[in-house]
């Protein structure tokens, strides 16, 4: 009884292969699958995904997207991915001090709304790199 | 000299017959001493006019610009093959995309949803993406699509109806920098290769204009990659996207999103071609107890979004592809018009010296006959 796991960026596939359980965030929290899980699909927030592996556990970061899971297969389509370990922590760290100050010189409505999209793109990538570690 | 306007004959048109590109060149040149300017019997060699000097000089700098050409073409198809696996690695996920989206509606049909994306709105302000290249030596590529962005604006002009372009590539920027009546929203730089970012920075900027209400319709003018000789300046409109996941043209002719075409480039009898598949995208059906987690309509917001991206990288990469396609054909005409240049002045090089030694060999004769 395995599950497939497909993630598919625009550019790219990020990961296709068998892993045992994931947690996933949604729009509406984090959800936990595991084999033979009822069909569902959902809107994927910006936020991390953690797989399971035998008993090793690997993050990734998610920029937002969709999944569908169904017949243990699960397909998560995001504008991004990358894998916690091909993260630069250093370049993360600051990029999250950047958003950070960007979201309180911003301005107007369009660009307070822009800041935080960064800031939570910038957060998930860090977040990413702390959960692995 | 005479030969510094050299470099502007190896133009990247197709090369005419022999005789009547360098006499039809000839009556251009400036340089031409006035003894000469009746034609003589054989006009495609009495026009080079130059010392034996200045003519090796010139077959040296034709050599060089045909090296420069022959180069720029290598690298452009190099460049194309580069592209085509870029559309191909993209495939998995826009296949995906349309397929949840075209069942995703069908689950969806009966309720009466409404996604900011799809809303079809009075237009009263029409926003056109215009996606050009970034350099130029590629042929007609950028006037193309430029001179089809002119025609659509005057189109909207007539309609009376408000527009804004967004430009995206440095030729368009340079073009609508210097023309301040056309009101561009936003100036833009496409990469040396398309990526999901370059598309998200257009996909977010297109969607805020739309979303604000400031434009009531969004069109994409770019080239469309149809084989390696041929590429299409095409319009589509972008927003407001049909839920079902169709493509409309202006005409109002629909697409189908489902019908992916995708281009390949294969290597045939040693000679690059291009095959191009269309391929139907089978949708599986989804299982009738699929549940969604969240409401339909945050699905579907969560799912536009991706597909306007994978629209925008689409068109983005069908572009860079026309564009080096355009390249390296013009390339190869200017190659060969180098080629046959060097040929016919080498030829003339050739006699002039042969005529030199002549000369000398008669002055010599000449000499030693009258010491007789």
């Amino acid at each position: 009884m395995t599950l497939n796991l497909c993630v598919l960026t625009p550019n790219r596939i990020v990961w296709d292969s068998k892993v045992k359980e994931i947690i996933l965030s949604t729009n509406s929290g984090q959800i936990g699958i595991l084999p033979n899980h009822a069909p569902i699909a959902t809107a994927v927030d910006i936020g991390i995904l953690r797989i399971r592996l035998n008993d090793q556990w690997l993050t990734m970061a998610l920029m937002g997207g969709f999944a569908r899971i169904g017949n243990n297969e699960i397909t998560v389509l995001v504008n991004d991915a990358e894998k916690g370990s091909d993260i630069e922590p250093q370049e993360a760290q600051q990029t999250l001090e950047i958003a950070e100050a960007n979201l309180r010189k911003a301005e107007g409505k369009r660009q307070i709304i822009e800041a935080n999209l960064a800031l939570r793109r910038a957060r998930t990538r860090v977040e990413a790199i702390n959960v692995t570690s | 000299m005479s030969c510094s306007n050299l470099t502007m004959w190896v133009s990247s048109k197709p090369s005419l017959s022999d005789s009547s590109l360098l006499s039809f060149r000839s009556s251009l040149n400036p340089f031409q001493l006035p003894s000469h300017n009746s034609p003589t019997a054989s006009p495609s060699k009495s026009v080079i006019q130059c010392g034996l000097r200045e003519l090796r000089e010139r077959i040296d700098s034709v050599k060089n610009t045909q090296k420069i050409t022959e180069a720029m073409k290598l690298v452009a198809a190099a460049k194309v093959r580069r592209a085509q696996e870029a559309v191909v690695n993209g495939r998995p996920f826009s296949e995906t995309l349309v397929e949840v989206l075209y069942n995703i509606n069908e689950q969806l049909q009966t309720d009466d949803i409404d996604v900011p994306l799809t809303k079809v709105r009075p237009v009263k302000k029409v926003a056109l993406v215009v996606v050009t290249g970034d350099r130029g030596l590629c042929g007609g590529f950028n006037n193309a699509i430029i001179k089809k962005a002119e025609s659509r604006i005057a189109e909207l002009k007539d309609l009376g109806l408000d527009y804004t372009v967004i430009s995206v590539g440095k030729k368009g920027n340079s073009y609508f920098l210097r023309r301040p009546y056309i009101p561009v929203d936003k100036f833009l730089e496409g990469g040396s290769l398309p990526t999901a970012k370059e598309a998200q920075t257009i996909a977010d900027d297109v969607f805020s204009l739309f979303v604000s209400e400031e434009v009531d319709k969004v069109e994409l003018l770019y080239t469309k990659f149809v084989s390696l000789v041929k590429a299409d300046p095409v319009i589509h409109t972008l927003l407001p996207l049909s839920p079902k996941g169709e493509i409309c043209d202006v005409n109002g002719k629909c697409v189908d999103a489902a019908e992916d075409e995708f281009f390949r480039l294969t290597t045939r009898e040693g000679k690059l071609t291009v095959e191009r598949d269309v391929i139907r995208t089978q949708t599986v059906e989804f299982s009738p107890i699929l549940q969604f987690e969240q409401d339909p309509v945050q699905i579907l917001d969560a799912l536009l979004p991706l597909y306007l991206n994978s629209q925008i990288l689409r068109a983005l990469q069908e572009s860079l592809a026309s564009e080096l396609a355009a390249r390296m054909s013009a390339m190869s005409n200017a190659t060969d018009n180098a080629v046959e240049l060097k040929k016919n002045l080498s030829m003339v090089y050739n006699r002039q010296r042969q005529a030199k030694i002549t000369g000398e060999i008669l002055e010599i004769v000449a000499g030693a006959d009258a010491l007789v």
